[in-house]
This record gives C-alpha cells, structure tokens and sequence, in this order.
C-alpha cells in the first residue's frame, strides 16, 4: 500500500515537473519581442541611419538652441511638477496615515477615482475652468484679488496645475505606506527626550519618511518627463516638451531620424532614472 | 505625538484643511464637467443659465461619435479578452517556473509601463507603416494590448502568488491531468484576479489617448481619440456630455472591482 502511494506520488510530481513553465510565458514574450522591443530598436538605430549614417541627428538636438529650450522646459516643468506634488501630498498622506479608518478610505475612494478618470476628460476639465474667461479667473476677481483676467492656460501655470492634479495620487498613495510603517513609539521617545514639535518632525518624522518622499518623487518626475496629452492641450507652443517634439518630429515633419533622435534621449533619461529608483528606493527591498 | 490623531493638537486641523482642499482639488473638475454637460451655455458658462440635454442629443445625433464610442468598446472587449489569456498563461508561468532569467522576464514585461507612452506609440506607428497595418483594428488591438497586459500580469500573478498550488497538485494526484486540474482548480481559485485584470485591461483601453492617436485614421478612431481631434478645434460643450459618459463609464467599472475585490474577503 505504501509502496502504491509513493509511486503514485512520485509519479505526480514527475508530472508536476515535466510541464515545462517556460512555454507558457512564450505567447506574451512573442508579443513583447514583435511588437516592443524590435519597433523600440529599429526606431533607435533609425536615428542613426536616417538621413545618413552617423550621428548628426544627435549633434543637430544638442547643438540647437530650440532643441535646447526643449530639454530644459521638459525639466523645469518636470521638476515643478515634482515639487508641489511632494509639498501638497505629504501633509495629506501623513493625515490619511493616521485617521481613523472611515474617513481614510472615503478620501482614498477620491483619490482612487479621479486617478483612474479619463485623462482627457480631467484636462479638458482644467482647459474649461482655466481660460479667460473661467470659473478660476471669475472667482478670483469676484474676490477682488485681481481685477484683469490671468493667463492660467497655454503657459507654464496651466501644465503645472494639470499635471499636478494628475500626479498627486503618485506621490499620496505610496506615502501613506511609508509614513505608516513608521514606529509612533520612536516619536513619544523623541517627545520623551525633550524635543518640542518642531524638533520631532524636523529631525525623526521627515528623515524617516524621506525614503518613500524620494521615490514618490522620482516616481512622479520620470513620470512628468513623458507627459504628451496635459502639455500639449494645456501648454502654449513656446513651452513645448520633450515628448511632443517627438510627436512633432514623427507626425508633422516626417523626420523618422530625429525623431528617433529625441526619443532615445527620453527614454534614455527615463530608464537611468528608473534604475537610481530600483537601486536606492526600492519600497519592496527597504523591508 | 505626530503620529497620534488624537494628539496632533494645532496641526490637526491644518491637516485636515490641507486634505479637504486636496480632495475638493480632485473631485471637483470632474463634477464641474459633468454639470457643464447639462448646461445650456454654448461658452461653458458656470453655473449655467438654465439646464439641457441638448449636447447629449448633438453627440447621440453625429453618427461619427457613436461610431467612435462602439470602436473604443469592441477594441476594448478585444484586448481585455486577449490581455486575461496571454496575461494568465505568463503570470502562470513566471509563478511556477524556475528557468534562467525568471525575474528579468517578469521585468520586460512590466517595461510598457514606465517607457514614456509617446515613444512605444512612435516606434509602433513606424512598424504598422512598414506593414500595412496603419489605422487599422489589429494595430489598435496590439498597440492597447501592449499596455493592458502588464495590469493582466500584476493583478493575476497576485491572485496565485496567493494560491496554495498543493490543490491543484492534490487533483492532479486524484486523477485529473495537469490541465484538467488548472481550469477546474486554480482558475475558479484565482478568478478574483482574472476578474481585476479584465476590468483594469478594458480601462487601460478604453482609456487610452496617446498611443490611439497614433494608431487612428481618418475612418476609424477611439472615443478618446474624437475626443482629442475636437479638443483641438474648440471646446464645445459636446465634449463635456462626452466625457461624463466616459467618467461615468469608469466609476461604473470601478465600483465592479470594488465588489470583486470584497468577494475575494468573503
């Protein structure tokens, strides 16, 4: 009888172990490999063929000052971006961090819709209550802070307000985990020690929350860097970004070279970004 | 002290202020667009003079709208359908498999996640120019698809990293062959997964702009994609009726997650 049951046993895990676990993962590589990584490679190599072969697609990015313009709104939006998101969805992750469960998750649930709502919808949401002659400027001189309407859309101010209304959630919803994971003990140790509030925020709260304020802002800028749709509906065609000069290129000026060109450089900055990411602020690694 | 509530003390309500401007900062474009669409002012003019239905009509009139919206619908029950199998099949086999290269797999197939849209979009429009596939269903099927699978992956490789692959092993030492004891076993076990994956897959291409942009022709194009060509002429109120059905749409799809996922507790 035993003998039996160990055969059978045995049996079944050589059945177990024969079924091979690669070939199951093969269709979803084959799509990857057809449809991701050769068109990705052939647009890269395409900026270093096209026109001729060499680099000058690469020297004629660099070396133009418009093209330079380019690269550095990309960054100053980017940054900006990253900046208010961090300063705005940190006091609001520590406050969901430790309010009672009820109220949490009804803000949470807010927070969860609008970042699964239509994109377009919520920017054309900002285009409407933005321009000239929006609710925004209305309020503002109906309070009389202003007595001319602003130029809030088209500009720099219209792209941070758009995208930081996008990337909020980026920066609040893996926060919460951080600043939860942190020990109320060591701050009534603080407290116990003689420093006043400003002291044990200053020197315990933000330190040990300044991992997860790092990756969320990592997160958020390599994020900003790619953005095509909120800039170019809300930004003016002075401040253009990065990834709409690759549209451009490719869409309106058909030049496949420096398109490629331009989308190297972004997606070279982005995966250096992500790698300083994996490496200092993995979240799944830190615990 | 800081992170007691009840001890918070003056920063209390400053928090909670902070909060409640946050969540008004959130919330309120989306009801704001959804009232617009009810509005009778052709400026968008809020709050408006008096109420309508008027845009709903122009958009349910223009048969190009509709034509658009059952685009995005059929493209979006393809690629959900594709995005499950594929995805289910990959989460299985980087669960259960220990070959070389395992964990650098499971990455490649995360990468369409964080490789800025616009150069996946580029790159793709470039192949189905080479191909002949420009502006047609298949090239919007594959280039949704490419960004769903990911959603299908993570949400499925969570539901069976949870599963205790003994069951299955158990059916398998009572006689059912391997593939009798995955679909009657571990599928019903992990069907929660399946079930967010299916629903963030479809909104994944329900919801996609950029890469449709690329993808669309003059004849055929995503809801999204009307939207955006619109958008860039004028911003008449038709949008907004357009975006509360999209919005709508997408809370509808939420609450069903929500309910799968308490299921999964129960």
């Amino acid at each position: 009888m035993a003998v039996v049951l160990s055969a059978t046993i045995d049996g079944g895990q050589r059945k177990l172990r024969r079924d091979g676990s690669f070939g199951y993962v093969v269709p979803a590589l084959l799509l990857i490999a057809f449809f991701f990584i050769v068109p990705v490679l052939v647009l890269l190599m395409r900026s270093v063929l096209e026109p001729a072969h060499g680099l000058q697609n690469y020297a004629e990015l660099l070396g133009s000052t418009t093209y330079l313009r380019i690269f550095i709104n990309t960054f100053i939006v980017a940054g900006l971006v990253t900046v208010v998101s961090v300063v705005i969805g940190f006091p609001v992750a520590w406050l969901l961090a430790i309010m009672p469960e009820r109220w949490s998750r009804l803000v949470l649930a807010i927070i969860v819709l609008s970042m699964w709502t239509n994109l377009l919808a919520r920017t054309y949401a900002w285009m409407v209550l933005l321009q000239r002659t929006g609710v925004v400027n209305k309020m503002l001189i109906g309070l009389g802070i202003i007595d001319k309407p602003l130029a809030l859309v088209n500009n720099l101010v219209g792209v941070t307000i758009g995208m930081t209304y996008i990337m909020l959630p980026f920066v609040i919803l893996p926060l919460i985990g951080v600043l939860k994971s942190i020990d109320p003990a060591i701050l009534r140790a603080a407290a116990l020690c003689g420093a006043n509030k400003r002291q044990c925020f200053t020197r315990v709260l933000l330190p040990l929350s300044l991992p997860g304020i790092a990756a969320g802002a990592l997160m958020v800028f390599v994020m900003s860097l790619g953005y095509y749709v909120t800039p170019a509906l809300l930004g003016g065609t002075s401040n253009m970004m990065l990834a709409e000069l690759v549209a451009q290129f490719v869409q309106s000026l058909v030049n496949w070279g420096m398109g490629g060109a331009a989308a190297l450089v972004l997606l070279v900055v982005t995966l250096v970004l992500y790698a300083i990411q994996l490496k200092f602020f993995n979240p799944n690694r830190a615990r | 002290m800081l992170l007691d509530f009840e001890k918070l003390g003056g920063l209390r309500p400053f928090l909670i202020g902070l909060t409640v401007v946050v969540c008004l900062f959130l919330i309120l474009p989306i009801v704001f667009i959804a009232a617009l669409s009810f509005g009778s002012s052709q400026w968008l003019i809020f709050p408006p003079p008096s109420w309508t239905f008027k845009w709903y009509q122009a958009l349910f009139d223009d048969p190009r709208w509709l034509y658009s919206a059952l685009t995005s619908l059929k493209i979006a029950a393809i690629v959900t359908v594709l995005s499950v199998v594929l995805g289910f099949l990959a989460a299985f086999g980087l669960n259960r498999g220990s070959f070389i290269g395992r964990e650098a797999l499971r990455a490649l197939f995360l990468t369409p996640m964080i490789l800025p849209v616009v150069v996946l979009a580029v790159a793709l429009y470039a192949l189905f120019l080479h191909l002949g596939l420009a502006g047609t269903t298949i090239a919007f099927i594959i280039a949704h698809l490419l960004i769903a699978l990911p959603f299908s992956i993570i949400s499925i490789g969570n539901a069976l990293e949870g599963f205790d692959k003994s069951i299955e092993d158990a059916a398998i030492l009572c006689g059912a062959s391997p593939w009798e004891a995955r679909i009657r076993v571990t599928v019903p076990a992990v069907s929660h997964g399946i079930f967010a994956a299916a629903i963030f897959s479809f909104l994944a291409s329900w919801d996609e702009v950029v890469l449709a942009i690329f993808m669309a022709s003059p004849t055929l194009q995503t809801l999204p994609v009307k939207i955006w060509a619109t958008l860039r002429q004028d911003l008449t109120p038709v949008i907004a009726a357009a975006s509360t059905i999209l919005i709508a749409f997408t809370i509808l799809l939420m609450v069903l997650a929500e309910f799968f996922r308490k299921g999964r507790k129960a």
